[in-house]
C-alpha cells in the first residue's frame, strides 16, 4: 500500500483514531501485591491542588492501605476527557462534579448513589448547607457530598484603589444603570489611566494607549461576568430549573450590553482581545501584570491572587444594578464513579473529603469556602490573618443569588456562548443577536 | 506462507488500529450515539443534517481556505530553500537541521509559544511592529487575521520538512544534464524551468499530495491557539469533528462528518493524481 493511500485512509480514520484513544487511557484504581489500593481522583483547578494534597496526606495516614493519585486536567479539557474515560470505562474512582454536567451524568448512570453508604455509616448530612446538599440530589438519590461553595466578588489592587481615593466600602456600595453607567462607571473612570495620565471622562483621553484599566472581566460561560450583571438587572437565565433558556429577554440583553459598554463605550475595562478565552490572559495574571485595578472573579481564585500580589489585594462586593445586588452562587461536589473497582475505598475518600476534618484542613489553607457552613467563620479568620477581608463573598451569598443553570444542554451552551460572546466583547456582534442565537441553539439541545 | 507469518505483526496492527476503526466510523455514522448509552440506528439522518448545517459548510470553507493559504506558500518556500541548500557550502548541514527542527517539535508546545508571540500587547510580533510605529492587530481575536496566523505557523513548521524531500529530488538530477544545457547556451532561468522543475516532478507529486492531505486534517494548531474562534473563523473540519464527538458527544454525527472529510480529501487527491499522470516523468534511476 502506497504512502499516499495510507494517508487518505488516515483521513477517514480521524474520528476513529480519536475514538480509539478512549481505550488507552489507563485503568481504574489498582490493587498492588501488598494489598494497597490506589484510587484515582480527578480535579480541574491547579490553584486548589496544594490544599487538596494536604487533606489527602491526612487521609492516607488514617488509611494506610489506600493511596490517592490526583489527576489534574484543566477545565477546558476536563469534561471531554472525563466523558471519554467514562465511555471507555476507565474513569477515575472519585472526581469533581459540577452542576452543569451533573444532570447528564446522573442520567447516564455513572454516578454512584451515596444514600446506602450514608445510611450504613450513619453519616450526619445535616451539617451541610441544605441548598448545597439538595443540589446533588435527584429522585431521592444523593450523588455527591458538598465540597465547597463560591460566589463572585470584586478583587481589587489596594495600592491602585488608594491612589484613586476610593475605599473598599465605597467600592462595595457602587451601582450601575443602562443610561449613564452610574457611580460604578464613574469609579472605574477614576481607576482608568492612559499613558498621559488622563482618565476616560477627560478630553484628550487616548483609548488606544491605556496604562491601567479600572476593570478586567473574563469568563468562558458568563459565570464571572455577565451572569452577575444579569442577576443585578432581574434577568433569569432560564424560565425554570431544567426548563428553557431565556437569555434573549430584554433584562438579560441589557446586562450583556452593559458589560460590552464597559469595554467599548466607556473604555474602563481591559479589551476583549486581551481577556477572551482561549488565548486570553487569566484574571489573576491580568492583576499580576497591573493591567487592571479591579476584577470580577470567583472565591476559588483567592490563593492565586495571594501568590501574585501577597496582601496587596482586597475583596469588595459586586455593584448593584437597576434591580439591586446579585451574584452567581455555585458549589462543587465529589462524585463516586459507578465503575470503580474499589467502591468501598472510594466511598471512604468521598466521605473524608466531605468531612469536617478534611474541610478544616482545606479552609486553613484559604483555598475555598467550605460545604459545611459552621466552618465559614474559620475561613474568614484565616484570610483576616493574611490581611484580607473576604466577607464580601459571604455577604453576597446571603443576598440575591442566581444558581448555576440546571439543564441538559450545558455542553452546547458552553460552546455556543464562548464563540458568540467573545465576538460581542470585541464589538463584532450585537448583544441582541448573540443572545438570540445562543438561546435558540441551546434550547434546541435541551433534552 | 512464511511471508504471511512475518507480516502478521504489522497486519494485526493495521487491522486493529486502522481498518477496524475506519469500519467503526462508517457504521457509527448511521447511528445516534453519545458514547455512553446504547446507539440508536437513524439511517441517513446524520448525512441529511450535514446538508442543512451551515456550520459544517463554514468548516469546509475554512478548511479549504487554510489549505489554499498553506500549500502554495509552503511549497514555494521549501523549493527556494532546497535550491539554496543544493550547493556545497560551509555549515550547510547545520542549516538543514535548523530548518527541520520546527517539524520535530511538539505542535502543542509550539502553539503555546506562538500564542505568546502573537499576544496583542506583550507579544514579540507587535512589540517588533511598534518599533516602526505600526500598531499591530489583535491577531488571534480578528476574524481576518486568525486563519492566516494559523497558516503561517504551519508553514513555518513544515517548510523545512518539505524541503528535505525536494532537496533529495534535486540531488537525484544528474549533473550531466546541466552540463549539456550549458553547452547549448541555456541560462539559469531556462535551466530551472526546462530541467530542474520537470525532473523534480516525482518529489513534487509526493510533497503536494501528502501535504495537502495533512493540511485538510489540521487540528492541533487550531485546538491550542484558537479553539475554532473568533466567530468560528478557524473552525476547520477536523476541529468541528472533535467538537461534535468529544465536547457534544455526538459520535454518530461526528463520524458522518469524518466521512465527508474523507470524500473531500479523496476528491482533491484524485484531481492531483490525474494532473500529474498527464505529465511525463523522467526516470534516471
Amino acid at each position: 500500500m502506497s504512502v499516499s493511500v495510507r494517508r487518505i485512509l488516515a483521513g477517514a480514520a480521524t474520528g476513529a483514531l480519536l475514538l480509539g484513544l478512549t481505550t488507552g487511557c489507563g485503568s481504574s484504581g489498582s490493587t498492588s501485591s501488598d494489598g494497597t489500593v490506589t484510587l484515582r481522583y480527578a480535579i480541574w483547578d491547579a490553584v486548589q491542588k496544594p490544599a487538596l494534597e494536604k487533606s489527602i496526606a491526612a487521609f492516607e495516614k488514617q488509611h494506610p492501605n489506600i493511596k490517592v493519585k490526583i489527576e489534574l486536567n484543566a477545565w477546558a479539557q476536563y469534561w471531554s476527557k472525563l466523558q471519554t474515560q467514562l465511555a471507555g470505562r476507565t474513569a477515575p474512582d472519585v472526581f469533581w462534579d459540577h452542576v452543569a454536567y451533573f444532570p447528564q451524568f446522573a442520567q447516564q448512570g455513572v454516578l454512584a448513589d451515596l444514600t446506602p453508604y450514608i445510611k450504613a455509616d450513619k453519616l450526619d448530612t445535616s451539617v451541610y448547607d441544605p441548598k448545597l446538599l439538595s443540589g446533588w440530589e435527584q429522585d431521592g438519590k444523593q450523588y455527591g457530598l458538598p465540597k465547597d461553595w463560591d460566589t463572585i466578588a470584586q478583587v481589587y489592587n489596594k495600592t491602585m484603589l488608594k491612589a484613586a481615593g476610593l475605599t473598599q466600602e465605597q467600592l462595595s456600595a457602587l451601582s450601575w444603570n443602562t443610561a449613564d453607567g452610574g457611580t460604578f462607571v464613574k469609579a472605574l473612570q477614576k481607576l482608568t489611566i492612559d499613558e498621559n495620565g488622563k482618565h476616560p471622562d477627560e478630553a484628550g483621553f487616548d483609548s488606544k494607549h491605556v496604562k491601567q484599566y479600572g476593570l478586567a472581566l473574563a469568563s468562558p460561560n458568563g459565570q464571572t461576568d455577565w451572569w452577575n450583571a444579569a442577576t443585578q438587572n432581574g434577568c433569569k437565565l432560564q424560565d425554570k430549573a431544567w426548563g428553557k433558556w431565556t437569555i434573549d429577554q430584554p433584562s438579560c440583553v441589557e446586562a450583556i450590553q452593559f458589560i460590552r459598554d464597559l469595554r467599548l463605550k466607556y473604555h474602563v475595562a481591559v479589551p476583549a482581545s486581551v481577556t477572551n478565552t482561549p488565548n486570553g490572559a487569566a484574571l489573576p495574571q491580568v492583576m499580576a501584570r497591573k493591567q487592571a485595578a479591579v476584577v470580577w472573579d470567583g472565591s476559588w481564585d483567592l490563593n492565586a491572587y495571594q501568590s501574585s500580589m501577597q496582601d496587596n489585594f482586597g475583596v469588595a462586593e459586586l455593584p448593584s444594578g437597576p434591580v439591586g445586588k446579585g451574584t452567581v452562587y455555585n458549589g462543587l461536589s465529589n462524585a463516586l464513579y459507578t465503575g470503580s473497582a474499589h467502591p468501598k475505598e472510594a466511598w471512604e475518600l468521598v466521605k473524608w473529603l466531605g468531612s469536617e476534618e478534611s474541610q478544616k484542613i482545606i479552609v486553613a489553607t484559604g483555598s475555598v469556602w467550605p460545604g459545611i457552613p459552621t466552618l465559614n467563620q474559620e475561613f474568614v479568620d484565616v484570610w483576616k490573618k493574611k490581611g484580607v477581608d473576604v466577607s464580601a463573598f459571604s455577604e453576597e451569598a446571603a443576598g440575591t443569588t442566581t444558581g448555576y443553570p440546571l439543564t441538559t444542554s450545558s455542553a452546547t451552551y458552553n460552546i455556543k456562548v464562548l464563540d458568540a460572546f467573545n465576538q460581542v466583547w470585541l464589538g463584532q456582534q450585537s448583544a441582541q443577536k448573540a443572545a438570540e442565537s445562543v438561546n435558540e441553539q441551546s434550547n434546541a439541545a435541551v433534552k | 506462507m512464511e511471508a504471511y507469518i512475518l507480516l502478521t505483526p504489522s497486519l494485526i496492527g493495521f487491522l486493529l488500529f486502522l481498518l477496524a476503526p475506519i469500519a467503526g466510523v462508517v457504521v457509527i455514522s448511521f447511528f445516534d450515539w453519545n458514547l455512553m448509552g446504547s446507539p440508536r440506528f437513524v439511517g441517513l439522518a446524520n448525512y441529511r443534517e450535514i446538508a442543512g448545517d451551515s456550520e459544517v459548510w463554514r468548516a469546509v470553507r475554512n478548511t479549504v481556505y487554510y489549505v489554499v493559504l498553506n500549500i502554495p506558500a509552503q511549497t514555494v518556500l521549501a523549493l527556494l530553500l532546497a535550491l539554496a541548500m543544493n550547493r556545497r557550502m560551509r555549515g550547510g548541514k547545520v542549516l538543514r537541521v535548523l530548518f527541520v527542527l520546527p517539524w520535530m517539535a511538539m505542535p502543542v508546545a509550539l502553539g503555546i509559544v506562538w500564542n505568546w508571540a502573537f499576544d496583542p500587547q506583550h507579544g514579540v510580533i507587535n512589540q517588533f511592529l511598534s518599533l516602526f510605529g505600526v500598531d499591530g492587530p489583535a491577531w488571534l481575536s480578528s476574524t481576518t487575521w486568525a486563519m492566516p496566523v494559523l497558516a503561517s505557523v504551519n508553514v513555518w513548521q513544515y517548510t523545512g520538512y518539505t524541503m528535505l524531500f525536494l532537496l533529495a529530488g534535486l540531488q537525484a538530477i544528474p549533473e550531466s544534464l546541466y552540463e549539456a544545457a550549458d553547452l547549448d547556451g541555456a541560462g539559469p532561468v531556462q535551466r530551472f524551468f526546462r530541467i530542474t522543475l520537470p525532473l523534480l516532478r516525482p518529489s513534487m507529486f509526493f510533497v503536494l499530495v501528502t501535504n495537502t492531505i495533512g493540511s485538510f486534517q489540521m487540528f492541533d494548531t487550531v485546538y491550542v491557539m484558537t479553539q475554532g474562534g473568533p466567530g468560528g473563523s478557524t473552525d476547520t473540519m477536523n476541529f468541528h469533528i472533535y467538537q461534535q464527538a468529544f465536547q457534544l458527544f455526538r459520535s454518530g454525527y461526528a463520524s458522518a462528518l469524518a466521512m465527508l472529510l474523507f470524500a473531500l480529501i479523496l476528491l482533491v487527491t484524485a484531481a492531483q493524481v490525474l494532473y500529474f499522470r498527464k505529465r511525463t516523468v523522467y526516470d534516471f534511476s
